[in-house]
């Protein structure tokens, strides 16, 4: 089969300020890939890894989880405790090989739209290069 | 002649029960061979005869304790045991009050399978002699020293303070200033190759992963009523052992254990697949050493 590799991500945005940024996005019409696959969730300190785990287990090439930028979180610390939990957890990603590139966090505004974009169009850029995420088993 | 050790631990928990300090004592009994020990709750002062200490008391007692948790226990702790217990002890699984703590001096805990390798045949019977292990098969005697029979985790042990423990039998193992750093050779190697390789490298060891939980079932730090990653029997997924959500398990078990694996190795040890769970777990210690 010659058809390109089209990665799939899954995004988890948080509602105030990623989603925002998202939709934004789509408000003022900036084009960006459609592998990006939007989980609303209240807060990016309501993202588990294992929601990250899980969506690699179901077939998901890559991650991104986005949230307000620092000091910005509605809920005040909700994006400094994602910012902990996942620097540990990309630190195991690592150990285990998985390529650093599957798995983004990102802080995005309400009003960043066209850098939301910018940011997917990148990831896919590099999901596409990278391929798909299987496990060979000899 | 000096009392051997595990007299002088059967004297003391018979006290300690007869004396009303505890309600239970927690130890080893002979096990189903000379090579296998199973935890042992003492509750009378006639049943510390049954205790036994030598070269094979291998199963990580903690995880034991915190079954009984509640009662007033005592129990017999080797260093990487109390290891455990301490980390318990903070996630408040247990009561330091309800505890009688005795340290034991290890000279390192032989493996049952080096032991097997050295002495092939049925094990008979097996004994210390200094520094030497006697060990005794079907047709033959074969001496080894202790040393050379030791678990991975021994080699580089990183003792206990210790006034962790009520009492400690035994010589105090002198605790190293630093953790020696063979205990993170393995993993340091691993980080050396390029994620791909290292990524092959898991592949390989997980395919062989029948999740069959014992790894989580085993570890003392594993403690949650409901495990959030665990598969029922009859799951699909289980049952198909999905290299991705075999994957993702161990993934999320380290996640999970990052801050309190205490390397005492005991997954590796009941993994019937023989993969090497121990070098994630000095993965976790080696990232926590350098915060
Ligand atoms: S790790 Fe240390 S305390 Fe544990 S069995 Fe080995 S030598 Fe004994
Ligand atoms: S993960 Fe393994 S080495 Fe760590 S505490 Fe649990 S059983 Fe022991
Ligand atoms: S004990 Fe071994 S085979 Fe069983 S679930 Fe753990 S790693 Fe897999
Ligand atoms: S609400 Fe956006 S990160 Fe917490």
């Amino acid at each position: 089969m010659s058809e390109p590799f089209e990665p799939k991500i899954v995004g988890l945005l948080c509602s105030w300020c990623a989603y925002a940024g998202a939709d934004t996005a789509g408000v003022s019409r900036v084009q960006y890939p459609p592998n990006l696959r939007i989980v609303r969730v209240m807060c990016s300190g309501r993202v588990d890894p294992l929601f990250v785990a899980r969506a690699f287990e179901h077939g998901a090439d890559g991650v991104l989880v986005a949230g307000c930028h620092p000091g910005d979180c509605h809920y005040l610390s909700g994006n400094n405790y994602a910012e902990e939990r996942f620097a540990k957890f990309a630190q195991l990603l690592d150990f285990f090989g998985l390529d650093q590139r599957r798995f983004k966090l990102a802080w995005v505004s309400g009003s960043e739209g066209a850098r939301f974009a910018a940011l997917v169009a990148e990831m896919t850029e590099e999901l596409r290069a990278l391929g798909p995420l299987e496990l060979k088993v000899q | 002649m000096t009392t051997s050790l595990e007299t002088q631990l059967q004297r003391r928990a018979h006290d300690l029960l007869a004396e009303g300090v505890v309600e239970l004592f927690l130890g080893y009994r002979q096990g189903s061979n000379p090579l296998r020990v199973a935890p042992f709750v003492a509750r009378t002062p006639l049943e510390t005869a049954k205790l036994v200490w030598n070269a094979v008391c291998v199963p990580n007692l903690a995880g034991t304790l915190a079954k009984h948790a509640g009662q007033r226990i005592g129990v017999a702790l080797k260093a990487c045991d109390a290891q455990s217990v301490r980390e318990l002890l903070k996630l408040n699984q247990l009561e330091r009050s309800r505890l009688y703590l005795i340290g034991i001096g290890c000279a390192g805990m032989a493996d049952p399978e080096a032991i097997t390798k050295a002495a092939p045949g049925r094990v008979t019977g097996l004994a210390e002699d200094g520094p030497d292990l006697v060990i005794t098969t079907a047709d033959d005697v074969v001496r080894r020293e202790r040393g050379t029979l030791l678990l991975t985790k021994c080699a580089t042990c990183i003792g206990m303070p210790t006034d962790f423990c009520d009492e400690w039998l035994g010589e105090v193992p002198p605790t190293p200033p630093a953790i020696p750093a063979e205990r993170f050779a393995a993993v340091q190697a691993l980080a050396t190759l390029a994620p791909p390789e290292r990524l092959a490298f898991w592949s390989e060891h997980l395919s062989r992963c029948t999740l069959c939980y014992a790894c989580q079932t085993v570890c003392p730090l594993c403690f949650c009523k409901e495990c959030a990653l665990t598969l029922e029997r009859d799951h699909p997924r289980r049952q198909a052992r999905e290299p991705m959500t075999i994957f993702a398990y161990h993934l999320m078990r380290a996640y999970h254990l990052a801050d309190r694996c205490t390397g005492c190795d005991e997954c590796s040890r009941v993994c019937p697949e023989d993969i090497p769970l121990n070098l994630i777990c000095r993965k976790l210690e080696q990232d926590r050493s350098q915060v």
